[in-house]
């Protein structure tokens, strides 16, 4: 059943959370701009703009150790990390873009291998959304079948209402023992109107025509008159919910270091360059098209999912306005 | 499959460089025996499969295991020194410790392929892959029907396994073509003179119940597909191994994949049919 | 809210960059054009090559044009053709990236037809590409640029850029900066570098990380870690400023790009300072110019040997 929560109450949440050492995720500023990180306290939370990398860095951390080693003599020892040392964390204020994400993202860390890291953390942590109330023109996730209120991926999911305070749907088990461990916070549902959700100006894609043209079009004049201005750098990769591409690179010294996996890229010409020399994906316009095929094709043959939930971040950011709603949507007329 | 007792996928096993042998000026196998002895007997794995191996503080790098699944107590891999790992690799010595996680990725089917001629070709520092399934058939000799090894190098100085090249010369139940390219020959060479496409197409192994089993550089693959179509082998009957820059090994980093197809997981071995639906993007 | 800055001479900027263009395309003088075409988001630019005059109409120029575009005229960028000359859009400030890529013998005048955009100014990159220009919208580097009306180039429209006289951005923050401790700046640095995700887009974009191979790319050996941690963070912030010493012109691409708003540009600026100061230089203005760092006289400063 809805329950309502007030701003205050929020606070009070979170702030309890916190004092019983709980890890609260939360957009809050960090040198100049939002990002998803731990809270000292409520009051650092911003909710009204869409943090500069979205939430995926709470399970799938830009760099994290996987273990470390020490040299002696001919002996090495290695030392696993120890996947308890994830804390429960609740991840608060995530925008339905950035928890839809989280789903998908669990096919790929649990086909076949499991990814404890990524897995794990994903265990110990309650996601709270938050309805969107504000798009720009980058936004398209109603064209990827998603919405502003969309509560895929979320635990808990909050719609701020007019008038203060929001409206609290249970969406798993997790939300309903957070509710249930903190129930004085709640109250029966509202009858306050939400406000406005955003809307987000992009036709919706039809992802199956889209992916039925992708099947065929591997060679295409379109990855040619897209990329050519692409410059290869990884930022659409780094700042995407749903783009989960890594490296494992050794760093240390001679005699002791770690074993580090962090964030690639797909737009990189090294990502796919062999010792040898060769390069499979040598020219950019390759490298772009594997990003759309990834997205839009594979990952659904893969996992039957598409791997875009519309953030628009990559649109916003990408350094030669490389603007993948209008390429899907280039597709999709075609 | 891996049966990982570890939680942690990218954790790799210890394992103690038993012997280093020099296979050509920059090419080197190591043997390689597993530090714990319950993972020499869990370590079980397919001709085909490959592992991620360690030089500890310089990374990992992917290879074949290049031994025969019939040799038991230890794994070889072979590799030439190019990047940042294969030469911290090179630098290990007898005792040293290195890191192997596998064995990954599909295999040859070999029971497929009892009761029937094979033909094996590999160019330069592709043997490895078809090496490990060579030693499987040829330990289990009576399953299969001729074995016919074709192998060509840049020069002789480039064939791998030199030793074993004379040891198949000499067993009666092996035909060996061994070439190298025009150029690479001593005056005493005793092999052909010739790229690989050519002597095979000179060979000319009989495509009647018979499985090629190919693996070389792309340019090879290229000349030498169509020569299996002249002789009359069906995209069935030709087995390949691909090998892609790779880093987890369990299809999660996002590099290896050709098309929908990640190698790590889908390969590394297909058939010359599964090769051709693919994109050209290897 | 302060006033809009006066942008209507881009319209008829616009045309002439079209007609232009399509005069070079179709008389042959040019195999391409490199420009700006407006792109799905309202008021959105992005760059653009054309090879027809029939695309001329593409061109635009408006304060959304924010890249410099000699990027794509570098080695870096194999995908733009490079059989026969190209010709270029260019601001005052991307020009400055021009010749000092023909100084490095990267470019040679002759392979480039260049087309000069009168330029009052463009967007910062923390707006909407369709918000008017105003003092607190315009892009830093605007507020200090020496350059709206590019010289030495093939073709300008004539308009005249009017400017108004706007706060330097970068100076009073370089001022801020100075005045703090070593220790305090430190830590500013670090905060900010602690953001650096290793996307590169500052270093992709820049007309002078044209090195086929970037020192942070190679392995053999690992110089700087690449992971985004801390160490290897600095570091290659510390690599990417000190290679760009006297030859930076402030384009301010690296800054703009930045997916993390990290100041980038203060570094150059800051780097741009001291080799006024101590070899009274300024990139970007003579062809010929070799760059104080890639030359050795007995008058160099030498104060720094102690």
């Amino acid at each position: 059943m809805q329950k309502y929560i007030s701003q205050h109450n929020l606070d009070t949440l979170l702030d309890t959370l916190i004092k019983r050492g709980i890890r609260v995720v939360a957009p809050r500023m960090n040198a100049g701009i939002p990002l998803y990180e731990p809270l000292g306290s409520s009051g650092e939370v911003v909710s009204d703009t869409l943090p500069r990398r979205s939430a995926k860095e709470a399970f799938f951390p830009v760099c994290e150790d996987i273990m470390s080693y020490k040299k002696e003599g001919q002996k090495v020892t290695i030392t696993d990390i120890d996947p308890g040392r994830f804390p429960e964390t609740v991840l608060f204020g995530v925008r339905p873009c950035d928890a839809a994400a989280i789903p998908v993202l669990d096919a790929v860390f649990s086909w076949d291998y499991k990814d404890e890291f990524f897995l794990e953390r994903r265990k110990k942590t309650t996601i709270i959304g938050l309805a969107c109330t504000a798009a720009d023109d980058a936004c398209f996730c109603t064209a990827v079948g998603l919405s502003p209120s969309a509560s895929k991926g979320s635990d808990l999911f909050l719609t701020a209402l007019e008038g203060g305070g929001y409206a609290c749907d249970t969406c798993s088990e997790k939300g309903e023992a957070l509710i249930a461990n903190n129930q004085a916070l709640f109250d029966g549902p509202s009858t306050s109107n939400p406000i406005p959700f955003a809307e987000p100006q992009t036709d919706t894609f039809d992802l199956t025509k889209v992916k039925a043209w992708l099947n065929d079009h591997f060679e295409d004049p379109l990855w040619d008159g897209i990329a050519t201005r692409c410059v290869g750098c990884g930022a659409c990769a780094f700042v995407c919910p749903a783009c989960h591409c890594f490296d494992i690179v050794d760093e240390g010294t001679e005699k002791a270091g770690k074993r580090r996996k962090n964030w690639d890229a797909c737009g990189f010409w090294k990502f796919t360059h062999h010792a040898s020399g060769h390069n499979p994906r040598d020219l950019q316009p390759k490298r772009y098209r594997n990003r759309i095929m990834h997205k839009f094709k594979y990952y659904d043959d893969k996992f039957g999912q598409t791997l875009c939930t519309g953030c628009g971040r990559c649109v916003r950011i990408c350094p030669v306005g490389i603007d993948i709603a209008a390429i899907v949507e280039e597709i999709n007329k075609k | 499959m891996c049966d990982h007792t570890n939680k942690n996928i990218y954790l790799p096993y210890l394992a103690t460089v038993e012997e280093v042998i020099d296979e050509t000026p920059d090419v080197r196998t190591l043997k390689l025996v597993f530090q714990d002895e319950k993972v020499r007997d869990s370590f079980v794995f397919r001709a085909g499969q490959f592992g991620e191996y360690s030089a500890f503080g310089a990374g990992e790098s992917t290879f074949c295991i290049a031994s025969s699944p019939t040799r038991k107590g230890h794994i070889e891999c072979c590799f030439r020194s190019v990047g940042r790992v294969t030469e911290e690799l090179r630098r290990l010595e007898v005792g040293d410790t290195m890191g192997v996680r596998g064995p990954y990725g599909n295999s040859f089917p070999i029971e497929d392929f009892y009761g029937k001629n094979l033909v094996f070709v590999a160019g330069g520092i592709a043997l490895p892959p078809l090496r490990t399934l060579i030693w499987n058939c040829l330990d289990l000799r009576d399953k299969f029907g001729d074995i016919t090894i074709v192998y060509g190098a840049r020069t002789e100085s480039d064939l791998v396994y030199k030793r074993e090249l004379q040891e198949w010369q000499e067993r009666g139940d092996v035909r060996l073509v061994k070439t190298v390219d025009p150029g690479g020959n001593s005056p005493d060479w005793d092999g052909k003179v010739g790229f690989v496409p050519t002597v095979l197409e000179e060979a000319a192994p009989s495509a009647e119940n018979s499985i090629a089993l190919v693996c070389g550089p792309p340019i090879m693959i290229k000349f030498t597909l169509p020569v299996f179509e002249r002789l009359g082998f069906t995209d069935e009957q030709v087995y390949t191994t691909l090998e892609n820059r790779m880093k987890c090994g369990l299809g999660k980093c996002g590099r290896c994949n050709v098309g929908n197809v990640y190698v790590c997981k889908d390969g590394p071995v297909f058939t010359a049919k599964q090769v051709k639906a693919m994109p050209m993007e290897f | 809210m302060t006033s809009l800055i006066d942008t209507t001479i881009y319209s008829a900027i616009t045309e002439a960059i079209r007609v232009e263009a399509a005069r070079i395309l179709s008389e042959g003088e040019v195999t391409a054009v490199v420009g700006y075409a407006a792109a799905r988001r309202k008021g959105s630019a992005q760059p653009i090559v054309i090879n027809t005059a029939a695309d001329a109409g593409q061109l635009i120029f408006t304060p959304s044009c924010v890249n410099n575009l000699a990027v794509y005229l570098t080695k870096a960028k194999k995908e733009i053709s490079k059989t026969g000359k190209i010709g270029i859009v260019v601001k005052g400030c991307d020009l400055k990236a021009l010749v000092g890529l023909m100084g490095e013998s990267q470019l040679k005048r002759e392979d480039m037809y260049l087309i000069g955009v009168p330029c009052i100014g463009v967007l910062a990159s923390t707006v909407q590409p369709a918000t008017g220009l105003t003092a607190e919208t315009i892009a830093p580097k605007c507020t200090e640029c020496d350059a709206h009306l590019p010289q030495g180039c093939d073709f300008v429209p004539a308009q005249t850029p009017v400017v108004t006289k706007l706060e330097h951005k970068y100076a009073a923050e370089i001022a801020r900066l100075e005045a703090l401790t070593p220790a305090e700046r430190w830590a500013y640095w670090k905060e900010q570098f602690t953001k650096c995700i290793k996307c590169y887009a500052c270093r992709q974009v820049c007309p002078f990380c044209f090195c086929e191979q970037c020192l942070c790319d190679r392995n053999k050996p690992q110089m700087v870690d690449t992971t985004p941690r801390p160490a290897g963070n600095a570091a290659w912030h510390i690599v990417r400023a000190m290679h760009l010493a006297g030859r930076c012109a402030g384009c301010a691409e690296c800054e703009r790009v930045c997916p993390m708003d990290i100041p980038l540009n203060l570094l150059n600026r800051k780097m741009a300072m001291e080799l006024k100061e101590l070899y009274d230089y300024e990139a970007g203005f003579d062809v010929l110019d070799k760059g104080p760092l890639t030359m050795f006289t007995d008058k160099d400063d030498q104060s720094f040997i102690k």
